[in-house]
């Protein structure tokens, strides 16, 4: 419950500084449901993928450099 | 090809013991297949999960973020 | 085991160790023996569909992985010639003059449970299981399905390799039959076996596999069988009502099956694979060795039991368990395991501890501030891993990795013989942390942490990289791509256990006595085997009487009266001095935890608080009132409780009766309620029975969906069908109708085979009420335990553990499980008071050492941790600063994620250990 509450907030906070929004899911899954479970890999890494390489907030070393 | 087809997300997973980890093990076992971008993080509960730690894992250009309970 | 002397309390058993030609101490299991061996043998691990050599190993897993030689099949020991093993034997284990050894071995008790013999079914000549290569038995296609088989899981048919796209099963070949074979018992697996051999071949199939099973009765009686069974017919399986009576062959070797349709059709049907569901039965040397001992079987060779006491035999201080008292499944043999354990030590409960020794453990190492010299150990899991992942890479990728001080490769580090290693590595190489690259943390880290303790080291210097579960066994068409995400994963396991440190455990008392809720059967079972054990048990029952459901119960499946049971049960309660029972009463508060709950109970006198170490819920479940067939609109319309109930009190005279229905599944198996009532129908046949007895010229149908006369119950349905009870099949689609029609009952029934209403005049309709939960959301949220859909009890694991929860120091038994049969319920209470003892019976207990603890030095005593803890583990103390108790949390870390100025941390998952995995990520 915390938890739900806490990454709500956490969302919009990353939307705000570049990462978008379909880069950070939330699932609850119980034990028991492996199909579930391969479902959600398969919909989160295709949610990703779409969205390409995430650029923001990486520290290029080269620039740092 | 084009660029994105190629592309390979390398995502961190972080999983409850005793919920998400669970139906991981036993989609292994029971052999449901899925792509490897995932890298699963073991948790003890979702309660433990800071946001700190989705800011670090992007900070270091992880291109996704699951956290399951 | 060759003979048993002696008697209860002081038996000398005789047991002969065949000698295995090799040296368990010498042999490191490392296969040259059996690749050098010329001889192949038929592999009895896969049903002799491949073959081993004549020095083998059984299986990959086994324990222990040492291997031996099959001496009537070896070469040397036939011809004298050959010695090829003990040739190639790196380590000289090979010695062909081991003898025999015989030894005495004495015991207070004795358990059996030499299981059953997959029924043989080349005596059904017309199905030709010898002659067509096509058709196998259930066991055989196991094994085909099975990634350790001999087509690695892939499926296939044995004549030509090839996957079949049709694939036929055919139920009960070697049960409900005295033709054929002389068993005319059911063997209550087959249904569920068949269903799920049939919906994985589905799932391993790549064309689209056409699956049909041909069955008489579908009997999916178990705790969420039918649920299983809808999910078969949703996934296209096809079920067909008709019994085999002949297989022809094809010239492709395709096999041609007759059968007719409900309606009465006659059809053929072509079908690439034909499996037959073979029944179990007892092998001959089992009924040889239990003539010998003097235990009793039953006329269907299985050890006779009773229902009051279902792990005893006739020979007092020998218990039985498992499918030699009659066939079972997984889930109800290892409750019956439980509970021979129980009444094995019943008995025997003033002995206790007094052989036992105190388990050495070697100093712990202090390796505080010492640099992490890390030992990772990268498993093949046979070709578990190795099938997939290059672990040989992987291990010399874990060399290149920092703090990695040694690392080694294993066939099976879960081995017993690995871990020896591993301990003598962890000692001579220095390690003080360990990394295991094999399955996963959830069965094996305590295994591991063990083999830790035993090398000096603190238990919590140790982590596991997951490549098999959530890797090699996901990853499989991807061997590069698995391989460098094990690589990854030991990178990050590695990260983590540089910064581990050594963790303390809590030790606690163990408060040696027990609560049981619910007085029925299960519950006054549980409560007496409690304190026979010698522990002080509280019975707690709401009602002001005991007995529960059982009072209204007439018979057993065995026809023993119910009555005269509970009368003795009851007064053995009363009697005994252990017992402290509470009638009237209910559960107001749950606090504590596993050894120390504290349990406030409500009754008429007031409030108590009871101290106890362990909890049996046992609270039973209720027969479902039907809103259907004029139930509560008119008097001759009853449910089977109230029949039981009406004849035992003489209000229901059978001779009075001429002319009596019995609806089956009235609320179960409906879409409200998809689950089978499992005791219904041996109840309606009883009940036929006893009103031919009473009457034979009484007219008696049951109308029915399927039998599920399960066992030996079926022959309880057979003789029901001789003695002219007459069975009425009837779909959910076309259920019957009752009317009243004058003095009377009229009673309509769609006849399948005639396709036409039948009208039967009833003087009496009984009603086969479903079983339905309390769904009891009150205690199970005081407990901390859940509950499934139905309102059942939801055990720790419905095959490993069934009368377990999750939650440790809590167990359950009877109805509130899953509605059983009586013997069932007393074998699950035995059962419980088993496990629960387990915990009674150790006086101190250890709880683990990831906990969370406070930084006082960063604490401002918001006390947003102690609202967020879900356990009430956190307080303030007396300068208003948050203070764990490490007793009750449960190291979820909420309150360290919750903490705005970094005060908590979780011991094991700290903030450091879970971000250096997400750097080396």
């Amino acid at each position: 419950m915390f938890a739900r509450r806490r990454f709500a907030v956490l969302k919009d906070l990353l939307e705000y500084v570049g990462i978008e929004p379909g880069r950070l899911h939330f699932s609850w899954i119980s034990s028991a449901e492996a199909a579930k479970f391969q479902e959600t890999v398969l919909a989160v890494t295709e949610a990703v993928k779409a969205l390409g390489p995430a650029k923001h907030m990486i520290k290029d070393i080269r620039k740092v450099a | 090809m084009s660029e994105k087809a190629e592309f390979q997300p390398r995502i961190a997973a972080f999983l409850c013991n005793w919920c998400s980890y669970g139906a991981a093990d036993l989609a292994g076992v029971s052999r449901l297949q899925y792509p490897p971008n995932i890298h699963v993080i073991r948790i003890p509960c979702t309660g433990r999960m800071s946001p700190k730690f989705i800011l670090q894992a992007f900070r270091q250009g992880i291109d996704g973020v699951w956290v399951s309970g | 085991m060759q003979d048993i002397q002696g008697e209860e309390g002081d038996f000398t058993v005789k047991v002969v160790s065949h000698p295995r030609y090799v040296d368990m101490d010498k042999c490191i299991a490392c296969g040259a023996c059996a690749e050098k061996c010329p001889k192949r043998v038929a592999s009895e691990y896969n049903a002799g569909l491949n073959k081993r050599k004549a020095a083998y190993v059984q299986y990959a897993q086994a324990v222990p992985l040492k291997y031996a030689i099959d001496a009537p099949n070896c070469l040397y020991f036939l011809k004298g010639k050959c010695k090829a093993c003990q040739k190639f034997c790196p380590t000289g284990a090979v010695n062909y003059e081991q003898q025999e050894l015989t030894r005495d071995i004495k015991v207070g008790s004795v358990i059996i449970s030499a299981g059953f013999k997959p029924f043989d079914p080349s005596r059904y000549v017309q199905y030709s299981y010898a002659n067509f290569p096509n058709v196998v038995t259930a066991l055989e296609f196991e094994r085909i399905l099975a990634a350790s088989g001999p087509w690695m899981g892939h499926l296939v048919r044995p004549s030509d390799e090839a996957e079949p796209k049709k694939i036929a099963w055919i139920q009960c070949v070697g049960s409900r039959d005295v033709n054929a074979c002389d068993h005319p018992y059911c063997s209550a697996v087959c249904c569920m076996y068949a269903i799920k051999e049939s919906v994985i071949a589905k799932e391993h199939s790549k064309a689209g596999l056409d699956a049909a099973i041909f069955f008489m009765d579908m009997r999916t009686f178990g705790k969420d069988f039918e649920r299983y069974y809808d999910h078969a017919k949703e996934e296209g399986v096809r079920f067909i009502r008709s019994r085999i009576h002949s297989i022809s062959e094809r010239a492709n070797k395709s096999l041609a099956i007759e059968y007719a349709t409900e309606d009465g059709q006659a059809m053929v049907e072509d079908f690439d694979l034909v499996v037959l569901s073979q029944g179990l039965e007892t092998s001959p040397q089992t009924i040889e060795l239990c003539q010998k001992l003097g235990i009793e079987l039953n006329d269907s060779s299985f050890i006779n039991t009773s229902c009051f006491a279902p792990v005893a035999t006739s020979r007092p201080g020998v218990y039985v368990c498992g499918a030699l008292a009659g066939p079972k499944d997984i889930p109800l043999s290892v409750m019956e395991a439980s509970a021979a354990a129980c009444a094995a030590a019943g008995k025997l409960s003033s002995a206790r501890g007094t052989l036992a020794k105190e388990q050495e453990v070697p100093p712990q190492r202090n390796v505080a501030g010492d640099t992490p010299r890390i030992g990772v150990f990268v498993c093949s899991c046979g070709i578990n891993i190795a099938g997939v992942v290059d672990v040989q890479a992987v291990a010399e990728y874990a060399r290149s990795l920092p703090y990695v001080a040694y690392v080694e490769n294993n066939l099976f580090t879960c081995s017993q013989d690995t871990q020896d290693k591993m301990t003598a590595v962890i000692e001579e190489q220095n390690l003080n942390r360990v990394v295991v690259a094999a399955c996963t943390p959830r069965t094996h880290e305590p295994l591991f942490q063990e083999t830790l303790v035993s090398a000096g080291l603190n238990r919590y210097l140790f982590d596991m990289a997951n490549i098999r579960n959530q890797n090699s066994w996901v990853h499989a068409g991807e061997p590069e791509a698995a391989t460098e995400k094990a690589k990854d994963l030991v990178r990050m396991a590695v990260a983590k256990a540089a910064l581990l440190q050594p963790l303390s455990e809590v030790q606690l008392e163990v408060e040696p006595s027990a609560m049981v809720i619910g007085g029925g059967v299960a519950g006054m079972n549980a409560a007496l085997e409690l304190a026979s054990q010698g522990y002080k048990t509280h019975l707690v029952e709401r009602d002001s009487a005991l007995g529960g459901n059982a009072r209204l119960l007439r018979v057993t499946a065995q026809n023993d009266q119910v009555a005269p049971y509970l009368a003795d049960l009851e007064a053995r309660l009363q009697a005994e001095p252990n017992i402290a029972l509470h009638l009237g009463t209910t559960i107001k508060d749950v606090e504590g935890f596993v050894g120390n709950f504290k349990t406030t109970l409500a009754g008429e006198g007031g409030e108590e608080v009871v101290e106890h170490g362990a909890a049996i819920i046992a609270t039973g479940a209720a027969e479902y009132k039907p809103s259907e067939y004029l139930y509560g609109q008119n008097p001759k319309v009853m449910t089977h409780l109230e029949m039981d109930g009406a004849l035992q009190s003489g209000e229901l005279d059978p001779k009075k009766v001429n002319s009596l229905v019995l609806i089956q599944c009235v609320g179960s198996r409906e879409p409200e309620r998809p689950y089978c009532s499992k005791v219904c129908c041996t109840h309606s046949v009883e009940t036929a029975l006893h009103f031919k007895k009473d009457n034979p010229d009484c007219q008696v149908v049951i109308l029915y969906r399927d039998i599920r006369t399960f066992g030996r119950r079926e022959l309880l349905y057979k003789e029901a069908r001789g003695k002219g009870v007459l069975f009425v099949r009837f779909d959910l689609d076309h259920k019957p109708k009752v009317e009243a029609s004058g003095q009377g009952l009229t009673v309509t029934v769609r006849d399948h085979v005639l396709g036409r209403d039948l009208l039967i005049e009833a003087d009496l309709v009984g009603l086969a009420s479903a079983i339905v939960s309390h769904r009891a959301q009150d205690l199970a949220q005081m407990f901390k335990v859940p509950l499934d859909a139905d309102g059942w009890f939801l055990e720790a694991h419905q095959k490993l553990r069934p009368v377990d929860f999750a939650t440790d120091g809590v167990f359950m038994a009877g109805l509130a499980h899953y509605p059983k049969p009586l013997e069932e319920a007393v074998a699950q209470a035995q059962a419980a008071v088993a496990r629960a003892v387990t915990v009674l019976s150790a006086k101190k207990m250890m709880l683990p050492g990831t906990v969370a603890w406070i930084d006082q030095s960063k604490c401002v005593g918001c006390g947003v941790c102690w609202t967020v803890c879900p356990y009430q583990a956190i307080t303030a103390d007396d300068k208003g600063l948050a203070l764990v108790n490490e007793a009750l949390c449960k190291g979820c870390g909420t309150c360290v994620a919750s903490c705005r100025s970094g005060a908590p941390n979780l011991r094991g998952f700290t903030n450091q250990d879970v971000m250096a995995q997400i750097m080396a990520m």
